[in-house]
């Protein structure tokens, strides 16, 4: 469903010229379950996952969704993804009925279709209490809600959650990873990044560790520990960073990307 | 605008967007609530203004008036005023009020009268002599003195009008004589002289409303656009929004679309209903004056009424492409704007721009000209003000004049708008501190083979200013010839050859540098000739629409005395603009634009930069041909991918225009000249000609434009 192969991402900074965020990034994510990206804070998950949403263009290599490529064929990515992250937030002037219906329309959706598919999404998500109140009115949990409705209006197949928990406490937290873990039960591709050793142990099939725009190990969890000999993610995790930053000459400032000389 | 805009989604978020904004009480206090309550507060200013105006009824003292004949009367029968027949409005009476006082020291002496006058007893004080009576029946003459004090305003208003209810009693008292005499009224009036005013009450309205209105609207429409454009752009990003509306389906084109219409109407609509609710109170404020029965209440309610329907209709006309033009402006800045705090900042640069360009309304001397239709803003304001003014004839003649430009400016800022919501670094900008040392080193350590569209356009004001300095040389003005060589090589020459060394990887290929094939140079010199009879007919037709100025063209004819050979003609005034301003503007400021442009708004900016340059250094009138010119000349160099079939052509067309008028009076080629000439002397070409110039052009136009794009 999410095919990546050598991704890459630089920016550009006058003070130190070519900035790599991300540098020849692949890997590949399979319908039903879901795809962790552990790294710490700036390790380039962010950058990884805004090109995925066609937000971001890459400045090499490339990633096919849902047989689109997210370079070629942007719009056609944005009809299959869904998108959260803490950066993506939500209209204070809205109401949570309003606002998920926005977005509907925006995917394009038939007025009787997508009243059904809110009535059944506000019923899941339990948010039938509060449909009628501004979004600025609202604690943080029922944002959250909101937010995910607002992901999963249109049912995509392919889901991107860029550190969904980030900043909320941990009864709103546990909602929003069961939630997550329902809609892989629903079969939809799903991309969790996240720093939280916790979490990947929790819902992830896959992983992949990124530090520093670089993947550093992708596999099922138990198989990177045996791959490595560490006992747990986060020893492993700490293993693979100090591993990474001994090795100077990758991170070292690359030139100008293909595509652009 | 990029792919095909799916006017659903525009739709969509438009509606949206003008919920959000109905939901702001900011916006609506702005735009609903503070025109209703504004005008209504200034409204009870001014009737407390015209209040004070009633109140003033002027104190005449008038000494010895038992000594007044009974007929005919001066005074009215109450003895505290003067006749009402005596005035041509008999209510005007009433500006008056009499006091009679009986002859003593008190009021006969100047410097009594004087302090009575600074005291406010009076304004003017007639002195009835005790012979008046007996003089007037006896067919003789009497004094009558009015005292005054004259750098007191009021008092010699005072006197000016007594003088002239003088002047009609003793009009009255000749007519009795004349009765007398049996002689006819013409007798002792052989001239009478009466100033009337022309204009019609509506149009004295409108001189001060025409002044007023255009300010009002431009400024409204203008703050009507700003608050909603930087709630809609940067307050999006700062609440978080935005990255959420990317990822939507919506195009970016389709967001700027959505968000654009909604700052368009908030801007029409805040103009509109500031017009509306100034109207009603001007409206209100008229009729009460009127009503008040005054001379003065109805002059000022003639200057208060609004103005007619129809100016309502043209401004609302108008406010269409003027709210467009705000509204990509306002979206535009405020996209670049990473907070809505940062995007008020823009406010004060944007008002400053503005505002001279419409406090030129304000002058009542300067009306409207081509050059003025072109600048934004001033263009529209200044039309408004001649259509409320009811000057159609001037009006008419420049209503396209005016529209086009001001929707080519608004299509531009527009596309601007898009193309910064396209850019990464624009949408995510983050904070960072500038430091003007390590920029100007990234400058030039990390080249990109052409130049950016911002060094395009700093390229040009670099041009114009450089332009502008030389101009200022001494010496300069004395030789046109060698001023026209140092401009063309110091200022339109030297700044894209060293920009395109410096701040590019690839010089070659952003001067387009390359070889052009034969059919292409073949395509360009067709392309010339075919389209130089309606060149000539184009400029003919401008010149003659608006004539230059006779001080300018004395000059051309100076500078044309001054080149002393044909050959070195060709070279100054075709050869060398042909490869500097090729090089300047097809060259670096195309390949400019074009990096960050789509193909179309490339062409047309490339073009109308090219036209204002010839604003600025040439004359005025040739806007328009170089414009055309610099359509022609892009899709030229777009399409060939080198600079020289532009050269060519330009080559090619300059020189025609030097021989061109030579070759027709010249009298070995009198015979083809008849046929092909309708105007020998201005080298003017017969219609058909014209028409077999119009099609090749097309064809040509079309082969070119259809053919392989060989941009590389």
């Amino acid at each position: 469903m999410i095919q990546v192969e050598h991704l890459s991402k630089s920016f550009r900074d006058y003070r130190k010229g070519w900035v790599p965020a991300v540098v020849d990034v692949s890997f590949d994510c399979q319908p039903g379950a879901i795809f962790g990206l552990l790294g710490p804070n700036g390790a380039g998950k962010t950058t990884t996952l805004r090109i995925l949403s066609t937000v971001l263009r890459p400045t090499g290599g490339r990633a096919v969704i849902a047989g689109h490529d997210v370079v070629t064929n942007p719009g056609a990515v944005r009809a299959n993804i869904g998108y959260m992250s803490a950066s993506t937030g939500i209209y204070d002037r809205m109401t949570a009925w309003e606002l998920v219906e926005y977005f509907g329309r925006l995917y394009g959706m038939k007025p009787e279709p997508l009243r059904e598919r809110m009535e059944s999404i506000f019923d899941w998500l339990q948010m039938n209490d509060f449909r009628g109140v501004l979004c600025a009115k609202m604690s943080t949990g029922m944002r959250q809600k909101v937010s995910i409705a607002r992901t999963i209006v249109h049912d995509p197949p392919v889901l991107i959650f860029d550190e969904p928990t980030s900043g909320l406490d941990v009864l709103v937290a546990r909602i929003v990873l069961r939630k997550i873990a329902e809609l892989r039960d629903q079969g939809k591709t799903i991309i969790f990044s996240t720093h939280s050793m916790h979490e990947v142990e929790k819902l992830c099939s896959r992983v992949a560790i990124i530090h520093k725009g670089r993947v550093q190990a992708e596999g099922e969890p138990l198989e990177l520990l045996d791959r490595f000999g560490q006992p747990d993610l986060e020893e492993l995790f700490f293993h693979l960073v100090a591993l990474a930053d001994g090795e100077k000459e990758n991170l070292e400032i690359v030139g100008p990307p293909r595509g652009l000389a | 605008m990029g792919l095909t805009i799916r006017w659903w989604n525009v739709w969509t978020i438009f509606r949206r967007e003008a919920r959000d904004q109905l939901r702001d009480r900011r916006t609506l206090f702005m735009v609903l609530i503070l025109p209703l309550l504004l005008y209504p507060i200034l409204g009870f200013s001014i009737l407390q203004l015209s209040a004070t105006f009633d109140q003033k009824a002027r104190i005449v003292v008038v000494v010895g008036s038992e000594n007044l004949p009974a007929l005919p009367s001066l005074l009215n029968q109450a003895r505290d005023g003067f006749e009402p027949g005596l005035f041509s409005r008999p209510k005007d009476a009433e500006l008056f009020k009499v006091e009679v006082k009986t002859p003593g020291v008190d009021w006969q002496k100047a410097g009594a009268v004087r302090q009575g006058i600074r005291g406010g007893l009076a304004k003017a004080v007639i002195i009835v002599p005790p012979d008046v009576k007996q003089q007037i029946e006896s067919v003789g003459s009497a004094r009558l003195p009015i005292l005054y004090d004259s750098t007191d305003e009021s008092s010699q208003i005072t006197y000016l009008r007594v003088r002239e209810l003088i002047e009609r009693w003793r009009d009255e008292i000749v007519k009795v004589r004349l009765v007398v005499d049996k002689k006819p009224p013409g007798y002792t009036e052989p001239v009478e002289v009466t100033g009337e005013d022309v204009a019609p009450e509506s149009e004295i309205g409108g001189s001060i409303w025409g002044r007023i209105f255009p300010f009002l609207l431009v400024i409204m429409a203008l703050t009507g656009a700003f608050y909603p454009a930087v709630d809609v752009c940067a307050g999006e990003k700062e609440r978080g929004t935005m990255e959420t509306l990317l990822i939507s389906p919506a195009s970016r084109s389709e967001i700027v679309l959505g968000k654009f219409f909604t700052v368009m109407v908030a801007s029409m609509a805040t103009a509109l209903l500031n017009l509306v609710s100034m109207g009603l109170t001007g409206l209100q404020i008229a009729g009460q004056i009127a009503n008040s029965g005054t001379k003065a209440g109805g002059k000022m309610a003639t200057l208060i009424a609004p103005p007619s329907p129809s100016s309502y209709f043209w401004m609302m006309l108008l406010l269409i492409p003027l709210s467009a033009f705000f509204a990509a402006l306002c979206v535009a800045l405020a996209t670049m704007a990473r907070s809505m705090k940062e995007g008020q900042y823009y406010m004060t640069p944007l008002y400053l721009v503005s505002l001279p360009l419409i406090l030129v309304t304000l002058a009542p001397e300067i009306t409207l000209t081509l050059f003025y239709s072109l600048v934004p803003i001033t263009g529209v304001s200044l039309l408004l003000k001649a259509l409320i003014l009811g000057d159609y004839e001037n009006a008419r003649r420049f209503f396209l004049p005016v529209l086009l430009p001001t929707l080519v400016y608004a299509w531009l800022a527009l596309r601007w708008a898009v193309d910064l919501f396209n850019r990464e670094d624009v949408v995510f900008r983050e904070a960072e501190a500038f430091d003007l040392k390590s920029w100007l080193i990234s400058l030039v350590r990390d080249k990109d083979p052409t130049p950016s569209a911002g060094s395009a356009v700093f390229a040009f004001a670099l041009i114009i200013s450089l332009s502008w300095y030389v101009m200022q040389i001494p010496g300069m003005a004395e030789s046109p010839i060698r001023g026209m060589v140092v401009s063309h090589l110091a200022c339109i020459l030297a700044p894209p050859l060293i920009l395109a060394f410096l701040l590019t990887s690839n010089p070659i290929a952003t001067l387009r540098l390359r070889m052009p094939t034969l059919t292409d140079l073949g395509l360009a010199a067709g392309l010339a000739l075919s389209l130089n009879p309606l060149v000539r007919e184009l400029g003919y037709q401008v010149e003659k629409l608006f004539p230059a100025s006779s001080a300018l063209q004395a000059g051309l004819a100076d500078l044309a005395k001054q080149i002393p050979s044909l050959g070195v003609g060709l070279v100054i005034f075709a050869l060398m603009p042909a490869i500097t301003e090729e090089l300047a503007f097809r060259g670096y400021i195309l390949s400019g634009l074009r990096r960050s442009h789509s193909e179309a708004t490339s062409i047309l900016l490339s073009a109308l930069l090219f036209g204002i340059l010839h604003v600025l250094i040439s004359l005025f009138q040739q806007l328009f041909g170089a414009v055309l010119l610099g359509l022609v000349l892009a899709v030229l160099a777009l399409r060939t991918g080198s600079l020289w079939p532009g050269v060519l052509f330009h080559f090619l067309n300059n020189a025609l225009g030097l021989l061109t008028p030579e070759a027709a009076r010249h009298p070995s080629l009198s015979p083809l000249s008849i046929w092909l000439f309708r105007d020998s002397a201005d080298g003017l070409y017969q219609p058909g000609v014209l028409i077999a110039s119009a099609l090749i052009s097309g064809v040509l136009l079309v082969i070119l434009w259809r053919g392989p794009n060989r941009e590389p």
